[in-house]
């Protein structure tokens, strides 16, 4: 085999991706932690980090650094392969999810004709791996985090599934890479314009999935100390916490293909678009964070019920009968 | 890359047959269900192996990401005193190990015999049936079926309220 001949061999391509996904995904948590410390404290108007580095920037570095250093301690009682089953099978369906996004037509990893499903497939892994740690940790307040993170996402799993339908019924595709095609005619091509209201309801049911304030029940401080994740130390804490800001990025990147128009944009390359979309994303989330207080407990199934699945199931409908009178 | 299908043939197998003696050996329930959830990962695989992409995926939407959350979640509610360790001693009795390996052997054997004396032909791997195809024939041939096991789920689910309901006033 030539050079060009290994080079172009899918297998190569598939592991390539995934190393520069791994990469990807290390870099952005350190990134994001740093980000989300800055945005907080420009929004609690204080400084944030700024000693390590010129404004802060190698903060997450060195936490990074400290995580690893960190002695791993398992909790007397705790079931010891449920404990670290959990924060592995937490990170690990994060590079899967990564495989069909397409960051620009040529620089898709993975170009799976049901794209839309492996995400979201490989993302509902998630809430195992916390119900393995709650479980496996052995501690009540565990134990609660880990109940509240499962029936939170299994509610919120019906409108955010319901609002990628109306996606997929519109483009009559579950390929990402044709989604992001048929967006790729300029700003006015975009899903946003035509479905406004399947976008507001797959954020906000993204914010309650990826179990960030103000959804944060599972680990809510003031309730259960730190909720599933209480009993873990070094990098048993440090993979969870890499976990939520990659899913950070998962989510936010599923947003920009489906409602975005994905890499279009004017001047700048396809991917430079791609992650400007992204990170504008998360800054909106980062946004929510720290402006909303938490939600309660009926107050988070009540927005559900009574407002986020009504209005899926009609913007369904209504998008059904529009798609069957243009036919 | 045909020559991957061998080793991904073995190893689904070997999910599938590791995940079910973890799900049957194992003394806590949870470790059960971690084994159960293997198991479902590995007919995904073949899933996979068999040019139908959907219904893998399905197969670890549903199952995994769905169904294993609320067996987990039935674990939980009904958590008694000895945290989620199986069954009494008595449970582990001769008898019962005897009664269930009758019960896992039968099915195996008339499989058995069924693939010794009607043995398949070799059929070409079928292209994969589209999404569209498997809707209309979900909603024209086979609507009636569809419904039917859509039924029994309902029915299910009213028993296992019932049922709820009767231990409640039992107590």
């Amino acid at each position: 085999m030539t050079m060009t001949e290994i080079l172009n061999h899918p297998l190569t391509q598939i592991v390539l991706g995934m190393v520069l996904i791994l990469a990807f995904v290390g870099v952005n948590g350190l990134i994001l932690v740093w980000m989300e410390r800055k945005v907080v404290g420009f929004i609690q108007r204080r400084p944030g980090p700024y000693e390590v580095g010129p404004q802060g920037i190698l903060q997450s570095l060195v936490d990074g650094v400290k995580l690893i250093a960190k002695q791993l301690v398992t909790p007397r009682g705790a079931d010891r392969f449920l404990f670290w089953l959990g924060p592995m099978l937490s990170v690990t369906p994060v590079v899967v999810c990564f495989l069909p996004i397409p960051f620009s037509p040529a620089l898709t990893t993975m170009d799976v004709n049901l794209g839309l499903l492996l995400i979201l497939a490989f993302s509902g892994i998630n809430v195992l791996a916390l119900c393995a740690a709650g479980w496996g940790s052995n501690n009540k307040y565990a134990l609660i985090g880990a109940a509240r993170a499962v029936s939170q996402s299994v509610a919120y799993e019906i409108p955010l599934l319901l609002s990628v339908l109306c996606i997929a019924f519109q483009t009559g595709s579950l390929s990402l890479s044709a989604i992001a095609a048929d967006q790729s005619r300029g700003l006015l091509s975009w899903n946003l314009w035509v479905q406004p209201l399947a976008f507001v309801i797959f954020f906000i049911s993204a914010t309650a999935e990826t179990n960030r304030a103000p959804f944060d029940l599972p680990e809510a401080e003031s309730e259960l100390t730190a909720g599933f994740h209480t009993e873990y130390s070094g990098m048993g804490f440090g993979l969870f916490f890499l976990a939520e800001y990659t899913y950070m990025i998962v989510v936010c990147s599923v947003a920009t293909v489906l409602f975005l128009g994905a890499y279009d944009g004017p001047f700048l390359p396809g991917p430079w678009w791609f992650v400007l979309k992204v990170y504008a994303l998360i800054l909106a989330l980062m946004w929510f964070r720290w402006t909303f207080p938490r939600v309660r407990f009926d107050q988070l199934l009540n927005l559900c019920w009574k407002w986020l699945i009504p209005l899926g199931l009609v913007n369904l409908l209504a998008t059904a009968l529009v798609l069957k009178l243009v036919e | 890359m045909d020559f991957l299908a061998y080793p991904a043939y073995g190893l689904y197998l070997l999910l599938i047959l590791g995940g079910g003696l973890g799900a049957i050996l194992s003394q806590s329930l949870v470790r059960a269900l971690m084994g159960l959830i293997l198991t479902l990962f590995g007919v995904a695989g073949m899933y996979l192996l068999m040019a139908a992409p959907f219904l893998a995926f399905m197969q670890i939407l549903i199952y995994v990401g769905a169904v294993s959350v609320l067996i987990f979640f039935a674990i939980m509610l009904t958590r008694s005193s000895d945290g989620g360790e199986a069954g009494r001693e008595g449970s582990r009795g001769l008898g019962r190990m005897l009664l269930g390996l009758i019960a896992g052997l039968t099915p195996l054997a008339i499989l058995a015999w069924v693939v010794v004396h009607k043995a398949p032909t070799e059929l070409p791997l079928k292209p994969e049936a589209s999404l569209a195809s498997l809707g209309q024939y979900l909603t024209g041939p086979y609507a009636l079926a569809f419904e039917l096991i859509s039924v029994a789920l309902l029915a299910a689910m009213a028993g296992a309220v019932l049922l709820g309901f009767e231990r409640r006033r039992a107590r």
